[in-house]
């Protein structure tokens, strides 16, 4: 196998690790300070894709600015749900997911019914190859590998350097505590809630970017998202960002190495052992 | 019959506790105490499997049952309350004593589900077995009121007669007078006395001072999660340590 | 015998006739198929209680289903064994997997077991995506024969090339699977199950192996979709590795939650119910996701106990409208 083939796979595994990062740190933000299973999310991502999608499509609008704005609406779709859907069932998780699995059936079908069943795809606004040390590297996969860490940098910075971000930290590590120091968890889970669906709809726009938009795409982000949090750790925000390195990375190289069946087997694999020796992830905590 | 040595336990950087010595012979009455946080239901924790130890050995009646399931230590006979209530909300007093006796009788999962003679007969041994550990805590007349609605001090009393079900032959009692008032502090003091003559060996963890060196024989005190007293009430009153590591607890 | 007891026999009477003569009142494949799915339907509704009187939500029967489906067909067209064996190892072939997994697994709280479990129907449905040789991958396998005919010699000759027959059939499974699901919850069993759902630390301490219950009530439930799963693909004649996905595990749960989890026949209404309604509102089919979606959070919000508790809710209403009435006379 070439060198070329073998770099190629490690950034569409670094580019993949930066989708599967971005999809379940929106996850697990909602999960750890929230405290609900978002089982929409998967929805929120697909709508992320479809938005930029017209935007791009039908509004002509530049691709950075189409995501800047379906970002920030999207995050503000998010701060409704919070509101309306799941600030009721503060405490109890189980009705809240039961709520967000409702949200499921809403979403894919008002996008179905508006936007119809059919995968569209639109032209990359990246084109062309970067040749670097002799090989070809595709421009696509390099700018959602940079706008995926790029992120990650900025939420990273965010977490640690602003007093928003740093509540947030508390709450996801101790909800009590972080309440009886005077933390307003209304405001930091409505910011959770705004961060997460944003990272959602982000993930999707870039993945749109990069194949094509189908109103059910959003399962396929929640069940890496899942895995993700499983492997990384139930909770941790620390724990998406392993996680989902160790599996975007996997479903990059294994398929050239081996095939995309043992990728998928490794991962599984990777995830059954955690669960029977360490069932709170490698992060997480109880 | 209780014999702790070296239990220690750290979470992350804090030692809870820390190189515990004690032990609990047949037929003792005796008592944990220490200020807020000094670790005491950690211990019970560490000692019944609810939580592994760092380091150290747990032994009952010889047999090492260091981090092992709490549902096989109870198994062997030493059974926990909760310091904080812990009770089957949504059933009534007795539903939640017959479901205690999960231990005695073993009931077959073949046997109940099909109802066989047997397990008909063992549920009936169980039915009089739960109206006397009612009876025994003094709460027969409230046998058909929903647990979860019972008064806090009756709540605990449930707690003790739950864990009674399980026929302990060393009872843990964490902090059975918690939030109780007078009344129900001498009622409950009256149980656990009763409980202790019928033959039941006794560890109890008690912020009410009094009510501690009233009931034990003996007693080891407890803070920061290391042991610096023992012996009978009237020794441990007069120490010093004792009184120190209260009045710096503030 | 007391008029209670006579009454409620009476109609269970009378309702299993008039269940068991729907098909001749209401002839016509289509409805069978309805019919059919409507039983099925009852069925993993009620299982998916029994995980759920543990304290656990499960959505892994989508992918139970599957493993079901395909062990069946495998064993029936691969080693040609009955299809009546067939059926009953496809249950505990869910079952087992259910019991390995659920070591692991029940050691997670809430969500994150149903998170898990989530992710254990996707890698079912990956697995038979990816397992070619032995699955036929994404597009499935077809023309997998009717169960085998009940023969008796001189007496009983029974085919399953009508769908009424299928019917019949999967009645008798259902029936089978309400009695054996009642009696487990009616036995120390069931009990240990709701008190561990209302106190996991207290059960523990005074003896209950919580850990092997919790995977017990999840290897049980988890049969009786593998079970369906096996007399799906017979009756269908052809499956593939997407047709219980995700959003099958959501619509069972939505059944068992809108009937209301706290009630034997809770799931069994809502199964009931919201099968039968979309059939009802064919016209408006296109809304039926919207509709569901609707239900379920009009009872989540308002009526938590489903519809079981609608009558203790209007009792509720009922009295507080007489009280005001009887204060203003």
């Amino acid at each position: 196998m070439s060198i070329g083939a073998l770099a190629q796979s490690i950034i569409n595994g670094f580019s993949s690790a930066g989708i599967y990062i971005l999809v379940a740190l929106g996850l697990t933000l909602v999960l750890s300070i929230v405290n609900i299973v978002q089982l929409s999310h998967g929805e929120i991502y697909m709508i992320g894709a479809y938005s930029v999608y017209y935007m791009v499509v039908s509004l002509g609008l530049n691709f950075f600015l189409a995501l800047v704005i379906s970002t920030l609406l999207i995050g503000g779709l998010g701060i409704i749900l919070e509101r309306l859907c799941f600030r009721p069932f503060r405490g109890q998780p189980d009705r809240a997911m039961i709520i967000s699995i409702g949200l499921i059936l809403v979403l894919q079908n008002v996008v179905l019914s508006i936007a119809g069943g059919t995968p569209r795809s639109y032209s990359s606004p990246f084109t062309g190859v970067l040749k670097i040390l002799g090989t070809s590297i595709s421009w696509e996969r390099l700018v959602i590998l940079l706008i995926g860490f790029g992120l990650l940098a900025i939420l990273f910075l965010f977490v640690r350097m602003t007093k928003t971000g740093q509540a947030m930290l508390a709450i996801s590590q101790d909800r009590e505590g972080a309440a009886l120091q005077g933390i307003n968890i209304n405001r930091i889970s409505a910011v959770a809630m705004f961060l997460g669906c944003g990272l959602a709809a982000i993930g999707g726009a870039l993945v749109g970017s990069l194949f094509s938009i189908s109103p059910t795409m959003g399962s396929f982000a929640l069940m890496k998202g899942i895995a993700v949090i499983i492997l990384g750790g139930l909770g941790s925000i620390p724990g998406a960002v392993v996680g989902g390195l160790i599996l975007g990375l996997i479903d990059g190289i294994m398929p050239v190495l081996a095939t995309t069946y043992v990728a998928g087997l490794i991962g599984f694999g990777a995830i059954i052992i955690i669960l029977i020796f360490r069932p709170q992830g490698i992060w997480g905590h109880e | 019959m209780l014999k702790i040595e070296g239990l220690t336990k750290y979470f992350g950087g804090l030692a809870a506790v820390s190189e515990l010595d004690m032990s609990v012979n047949s037929g003792d009455i005796a008592g944990l105490i220490g200020p807020n946080g000094a670790g005491k239901t950690t211990v019970f924790n560490l000692v019944t499997g609810f939580l592994r130890p760092t380091k150290g050995q747990v032994t009952f009646e010889g047999k090492d049952i260091t981090a092992k399931k709490p549902h096989s230590i109870a198994d062997k006979g030493m059974v926990r309350t909760f310091q904080s209530t812990n009770i089957f909300a949504d059933f009534t007093v007795l539903k939640n004593i017959v479901l205690a006796c999960h231990l005695k009788p073993k009931i077959g999962l073949w046997e109940t589900v099909f109802h066989t003679r047997s397990s008909q007969h063992k549920e009936k041994d169980i039915l009089q077995r739960s109206q006397k550990i009612l009876g025994m805590v003094g709460m027969e007349a409230m046998a058909d009121i929903t647990a979860g609605t019972l008064a806090h001090g009756h709540k605990r009393l449930l707690g003790i007669a739950i864990a009674l079900a399980a026929e302990p032959k060393l009872l843990l009692l964490d902090e059975p007078l918690s939030g109780m008032n007078a009344e129900e502090v001498s009622e409950t003091m009256g149980v656990i006395n009763r409980l202790w003559q019928s033959g039941i060996t006794i560890l109890l963890i008690e912020h009410n001072m009094r009510a501690a060196m009233n009931l034990c024989q003996r007693i080891v005190v407890l803070n920061f999660g290391k042991k610096i007293a023992e012996g009978s009430p009237e020794e441990i009153k007069g120490n010093n340590d004792v009184i120190q590591a209260y009045l710096g607890a503030g | 015998m007391n008029k209670k007891l006579l009454i409620q026999i009476l109609s269970c009477g009378v309702l299993t006739v008039l269940i068991f003569f729907l098909p001749l009142f209401f002839p016509g494949l289509y409805v069978t198929h309805v019919l059919i799915l409507i039983v099925i339907n009852i069925i993993l509704a009620s299982s998916l209680r029994l995980i759920n009187l543990s304290g656990q939500m499960s959505l892994a029967h989508g992918g139970m289903m599957t493993i079901g489906a395909y062990t069946s067909t495998l064993l029936v067209m691969k080693l040609g064994i009955s299809s009546w064996a067939a059926i009953l190892l496809a249950g505990f072939s869910a079952a087992i997997i259910a019991c390995l997994v659920g070591f692991p697994f029940v050691r997670l709280k809430g969500i994150y077991f149903s998170m898990v479990t989530i992710f254990l129907a996707q890698m079912v449905t990956l697995t038979v995506q990816q397992w070619r040789s032995m699955t036929g991958g994404s597009s499935g396998i077809y023309n997998i024969p009717r169960p085998d005919p009940i023969v008796i010699p001189g007496i009983l000759n029974i085919t399953f090339t009508s769908s009424v027959n299928c019917y019949y059939l999967v009645l008798v499974i259902l029936l089978v699977s309400l009695i054996m699901l009642y009696a487990i919850e009616h036995s120390r069993i069931g009990l240990t199950f709701r008190g561990i759902q209302q106190s996991d630390s207290l059960a523990e301490s005074v003896g209950m192996n919580t850990t092997g219950f919790k995977v017990l009530a999840f290897s049980i439930g988890c049969f009786f979709p593998g079970l369906t799963g096996g007399f799906y693909s017979q009756y269908i004649m052809a499956i593939n590795p997407d047709t219980f996905g995700f959003l099958f595990a959501i619509y069972i749960l939505i059944y068992m939650i809108v009937g209301g989890s706290g009630k034997f026949i809770g799931p069994i209404l809502g199964a009931f119910i919201l099968t039968m309604l979309p059939e009802v509102m064919r016209p408006l089919k296109q809304f039926q996701p919207f509709f569901f979606a609707g239900v379920l959070m009009l009872v989540i919000f308002l009526m938590p106990e489903g519809i079981v508790g609608l009558p203790r809710r209007l009792k509720v209403v009922a009295g507080r409208l007489f009280k005001e009435r009887e204060e203003r006379a």
